[in-house]
């Protein structure tokens, strides 16, 4: 029966193409294009959304503020001589209101580790306004996106489906909320 | 480098925060404690929107109209959804999807016992909409303040979506007991059926939920079963009434002094007895799930070995 445990995705859905990149949960896959699609159908059945990137969860590095505070020396590692630069993507949470996302997309960093990116991307200040709850690097390499002409046939329909959304239904059937007191309302 | 914490200092430091308000997030320190309570709640949780998925779908051929049916259709699709949000939330702290799918086909893993009640006729639709959506709204409203990062974020999402599934069994049920004689008496029939298990949705009396406590304390929880329970009571008894629909209950009474509509007593021994896996509906529920994931067996398979052979052309 062990046949659904494929390897897990982060999934990172953009809501229009000024908004960033945010992520909003898992999906199991057995390859990044399949994880797309259940990306889709698992987070997307209703509109807003533009562009979805998904990465494989062993792929992306995380820490949280606490972890930040309490691991001594955290950035240490071992890297080869040889290890060559590439392009992160660095995502953090900079809130503990209440939300649907756990990280929001804040730019890239050029760096030979994940954890050299972290430290970087935390000591350039750049990336944060106040205060940083939690951190995630993704090689650029690791993400794979929705193409753009995806959006008419993968993001597109949901838009139609307004019975999906609870204002369709005010108003139709409903007289205001009733305004009466339990005393005047016969027990029949 | 700094001293090991001890454990008690790592709890106080852990309780501190929960005090504070910060959300603790998968990668922290959390007691043992902590994380079984939580994969417990979520998995339950999560399986009770799978299984859910089943007394309406039964439904789908049968609506009445179109639209009905693509209502029907897109609720029942995000239950689905709901139930894999809240697997990825379990996953956050360590266990297998799975592990906790194997438990749920075997028989051990529990779900909502509202589940196991049988959907009669196409008013249990609008009914289960507006009760049963209805009191798991409240339970969820609860639990998206809840002191984990992922089972909150869960829940802030599904709440959202949630609110459609309320309005529309309500739409239905407003227009059924405002039409025809016939349609009146179904509605009331629904209500019949589906009152109390509804209320059984909020889990046993305070006293004799063992969990409570805990879960409060970690603010898990914010609201305990029989205060959430009350606050559902007094939202949707006056509602009911205005359509002129009776609460199957002949202690239900109005205490003007708490302002709180009182209950007459639920039969926990009924309760307890559909927990065990003697409802009307266990084995139906558990045998249709199963079929289902032996009948998508090869859909698995077929995507796995495209996948496989994808990687193999990759290397080459
Ligand atoms: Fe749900
Ligand atoms: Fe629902």
């Amino acid at each position: 029966m062990r046949d659904t445990q494929w390897p897990r995705y982060e999934v990172f859905k953009q809501d229009r193409p000024d908004k960033p990149h945010e992520a909003i949960g898992t999906v199991h896959a057995p390859d990044p294009e399949v994880a797309l699609l259940n990306a889709r159908d698992v987070f997307v059945r209703r509109p807003e959304c533009y562009n979805m990137w998904v990465a494989p969860e062993s792929a992306v590095f995380k820490m949280t503020a606490y972890e930040l505070e309490t691991i001594p020396n955290w950035w240490e590692e071992d890297l080869p001589e040889d290890a060559a630069e590439q392009t992160y993507y660095i995502f953090n949470k900079q809130t503990q209101r209440r939300s649907m996302v756990a990280v929001t997309h804040v730019g890239e960093i050029k760096a030979r580790s994940e954890r050299e990116a972290l430290r970087k991307a935390i000591e350039s200040g750049q990336f944060v306004r106040k205060q940083a709850y939690m951190w995630w690097v993704v090689p650029e390499s690791a993400i794979t996106s929705s193409d753009e002409e995806d959006v008419l046939s993968m993001f597109e329909p949901a838009k139609d489906k307004t019975y999906r959304d609870q204002s369709y239904y005010t108003g139709r059937v409903f007289a205001r909320r009733s305004q009466r007191r339990p005393e005047d309302i016969p027990l029949s | 480098m700094s001293e090991e914490k001890s454990y008690e200092e790592k709890l106080a430091e852990f309780e501190a925060r929960i005090e504070r308000g910060e959300k603790i997030e998968p990668g922290d320190w959390m007691p043992d404690e902590y994380r079984r309570q939580l994969i417990r709640m979520i998995s339950q949780h999560a399986h009770s929107e799978v299984v859910g998925m089943l007394p309406e779908g039964a439904w789908i051929p049968h609506a009445p109209t179109l639209r009905r049916k693509m209502i029907l259709i897109a609720k029942v699709q995000d239950e689905g959804g709901h139930g894999q949000y809240l697997y990825h939330a379990a996953e956050s702290l360590g266990v297998d999807r799975e592990e906790l799918i194997e438990a749920l086909l075997e028989g051990r893993a529990k779900y909502s016992n509202v589940f196991n009640y049988p959907t009669l006729t196409w008013a249990d639709i609008g009914m289960i909409g507006w009760l049963v959506d209805g009191a798991a709204i409240k339970n969820q409203t609860m639990l998206a303040h809840s002191s984990y990062g992922p089972y909150s974020r869960a829940m802030v999402r599904i709440c959202a979506e949630e609110t459609f599934h309320y309005k529309q069994g309500k739409e239905m049920i407003t227009i059924y007991a405002k039409g025809t004689p016939e349609q009146r008496q179904m509605a009331q029939d629904a209500l019949n059926r589906w009152w109390w298990p509804a209320l059984m949705m909020f889990g046993p009396h305070d006293s004799d939920s063992p969990n409570t406590p805990v879960l409060m304390r970690w603010k898990v929880k914010t609201k305990s079963n029989d205060t959430l329970r009350q606050e559902f009571v007094n939202e949707i008894v006056p509602e009911f009434l205005a359509l002129g629909l009776e609460i199957p209950d002949p202690d239900l009474h109005y205490d003007e002094e708490s302002g709180n509509w009182i209950i007459g007593e639920i039969d926990w021994d009924e309760f307890w007895r559909v927990i065990r896996g003697n409802g009307p509906m266990n084995r139906d529920r558990l045998a249709a799930r199963r079929e289902a994931h032996e009948q998508g067996a090869w859909v698995r398979e077929a995507l796995e070995a495209y996948a496989q052979r994808q990687a193999q052309a990759e290397k080459n």
